[in-house]
């Protein structure tokens, strides 16, 4: 992208989490002591997290550390057992109500894509709006197609998933995630399924979409598009935050022996 | 364009020559393979060698001529006839609608269907009844027509589509009104081919939705709906048709405060729905298996909510996933409907065994049986090639 020299000079203004979240106060997701089993087994041994808007979180970790089973509790894909979240200020629990009014608010894109093969790109795109928003047919084609333009492949409205690359199938999930107006991003391995020369299209999708304010939580294991974009990265390791800080803070100076250990096998 | 006339000046040559490649590379590639195909051919010769000398030689088709009534309608009043045509042409020309919406072209087709009409006219050109017939087949084609011409038309087709599947939804309640109501013909008195046909396109029409609804109650985490849902499954399917027919007919009236009895063909035909429910339910069940958990946790992503998640993005895939086995499910189906005949309806095969029964058509059988045959599988073919398109046309195997 071509103002990466801007980008990074204002993100040097945000050290900490509670700097970033300076203006609003109230941070927009709010995790406290969340804790997830598989039957004897605890994914999330406790996490507490705050998101503020605007935000750009980054979690990365060895496999099987918890991290995408935490990502997916903040949209109720994962039930927690244990401590509370709030999201945009309604707290998730077995109320079905809550539960759409916040995953309507919350976009995800997953590393599979999942994208839906039966319908074109731009019905996968207008689905929900037109179905959850009510919105009607010409709004909601108008609204995918300048989503489309938005992650560059216009001319690819009328085809089915099947017959797109990896890479242009994922920013269609992007597409399709924020035609809802989501006020927070979830990324799930977004580019772990894809071929490395596709990586990069999803990545400059997902860098723009940072530079835009959107407030995003991203899973992944690309740590120098990570350093670029986000504000802060937590560390997770059976099912546990680590560590947190701002990106140079990792690449500098980790101070846990697992950060250090981790770091040293990824870079 | 150079190149094309130049490959269309060899073309002559050419296909000759690639018939000669085709032929040495898949039926005489090896000792086994020549023998096979030698052996093959042989027996398919001496087979349409044989049934075309009875077809045209050997056979004497009166019987059938005599006794079209009775295998077409059964005991079916002859003056409320007038009543079954709308109906049927609808059908026709829904069909030909759906077939050429479907089609992408090709000229085999119009070879099929030009084969078809041959056939049909050959038997039935003679009457008020053939021209009838031949009026609905040339709305088939013209329908047919219609619906290829909309392929460069999007608008229209769209359009189209609407009114073809409305039209689908509207064609039974519409034939049921029209042959009953109105001082019509009672259930009873259905009989031959129509009853066939009557009662598979009920039991499709009844049975393939409430076999979608017990799927997908028994796929539910609610133990009461999904303890319902398989229990009628499994005792449904847990007997022959033929036993359940039965039961309805002869047994469930006793049960029954008389004012609640409902005429013996009518238990029936919701005996029939429910058999087809049954195992159209297990059908898709394997379907909804079969759909990626990632679709769901996609959907769930976007809130669409349980409703819509499983309208617009479960079932299609489902379905599309079972069409085969679902197409299978209603083939069987309309072949199981000359089992009314064990309960005293003449349907098309009983109605022909009268006929073979009748002092002057002894020893006719071949005749009518090869006839009856030959419309029970017009009929299953014409639905396995409309599903074929139609799986086509959602995509299998593109994915």
């Amino acid at each position: 992208m071509t103002d990466n020299a801007t980008q990074s000079s204002s993100l040097d203004t945000r050290d900490t989490a509670d700097a970033t979240g300076g203006g609003s106060g109230t941070p927009i997701i709010s995790c406290k002591d969340v804790t997830v089993s598989f039957g004897d087994f605890q994914a999330l041994k406790g996490i507490s997290a705050d998101v503020y808007e605007g935000e750009v979180v980054v979690i990365f970790g060895p496999s099987g550390s918890g991290k995408s089973t935490f990502i997916r509790t903040i949209n109720r894909l994962e039930e927690h057992d244990g401590g509370t979240i709030v999201v945009n200020g309604v707290e998730l629990n077995d109320d079905i109500g809550n539960l759409d009014q916040i995953r309507s608010e919350v976009g995800m894109v997953f590393q599979q894509f999942n994208l839906f093969p039966h319908l074109s790109v731009l019905r996968n795109i207008t689905l929900a709006p037109q179905k959850v928003r009510k919105m009607g047919r010409e709004e909601s084609d108008t609204l995918a197609m300048e989503l489309l333009e938005r992650v560059g492949i216009p001319e690819q409205a009328e085809k089915f998933p099947a017959q797109l690359s990896g890479g242009q199938q994922q920013r269609v999930a992007i597409a399709r995630a924020l035609a809802m107006q989501p006020k927070i991003m979830l990324f799930d391995e977004p580019t772990s399924a894809l071929d490395p020369e596709m990586i990069k299209e999803v990545l400059d999708v997902m860098g723009e979409l940072a530079r835009s304010g959107m407030t995003m939580m991203i899973v992944t294991h690309e740590m120098g598009f990570a350093r670029e974009v986000a504000d802060r990265f937590l560390f997770f390791d059976e099912g546990e935050v680590v560590e947190e800080g701002t990106p140079e803070h990792f690449f500098t100076n980790p101070q846990e022996d697992r950060t250090k250990l981790f770091l040293s096998q990824i870079l | 364009m150079n190149v094309a006339n130049t490959q269309d000046t060899r073309i002559e040559r050419s296909t000759i020559d690639l018939a000669r490649r085709w032929a040495r590379a898949n039926l005489f590639n090896g000792v086994p393979n020549t023998v096979l195909t030698l052996v093959s051919v042989t027996l398919a010769v001496y087979l349409i060698y044989t049934l075309a000398r009875f077809v045209f030689v050997g056979a004497d088709w009166e019987v059938v001529d005599v006794n079209r009534r009775l295998i077409f309608l059964g005991r079916y009043p002859k003056e409320e006839q007038w009543r079954i045509w709308p109906p049927m042409w609808m059908v026709m020309a829904l069909g030909g609608l759906s077939y050429g919406m479907l089609s992408r072209g090709s000229l085999r087709d119009f070879a099929w269907l030009g084969a078809a009409v041959v056939f049909i006219l050959a038997f039935l050109a003679t009457t008020t009844n053939g021209m009838l017939f031949g009026g609905g087949v040339v709305l088939a084609i013209a329908a047919y027509g219609l619906g290829r011409l909309t392929i460069d038309r999007p608008l229209v087709r769209s359009k189209l589509r609407m009114v073809t599947i409305v039209g689908w939804f509207l064609v039974i309640p519409f034939a049921i009104i029209l042959i009953t109501g109105f001082g019509g013909v009672k259930p009873a008195l259905w009989g031959g081919l129509l009853l066939n046909v009557l009662l598979a396109a009920i039991g499709i029409a009844v049975g393939l939705p409430l076999g979608i609804l017990l799927a997908l109650s028994r796929a539910t985490s609610l133990p009461v709906l999904k303890g319902f849902s398989t229990a009628i499954i499994e005792i449904t399917r847990g007997g022959p048709l033929i036993a359940w027919l039965f039961i309805a007919r002869f047994v469930l009236p006793a049960f029954i405060p008389d004012a609640f009895q409902t005429d013996p063909i009518v238990n029936s035909m919701i005996v029939v729905s429910l058999f087809t429910g049954a195992y159209v339910a297990e059908i898709v069940r394997g379907g909804l298996q079969a759909v990626d958990k990632g679709q769901v946790e996609a959907a769930d992503a976007l809130g669409l909510g349980t409703f819509n998640v499983t309208v617009f993005i479960v079932l299609p895939q489902a379905i599309r996933a079972v069409i085969p086995a679902l197409v299978s499910q209603m083939i069987a189906l309309w072949k199981d409907t000359t089992l009314f005949a064990f309960l005293g309806f003449t349907d098309a095969l009983s109605g022909g065994q009268a006929a073979y029964n009748q002092a002057a058509f002894k020893g006719s059988q071949i005749e009518v049986l090869v006839f009856v045959a030959l419309l029970f599988w017009a009929v299953a073919f014409g639905m396995s090639r409309l599903s074929q398109r139609f799986e086509r046309v959602l995509g299998i195997g593109v994915r």
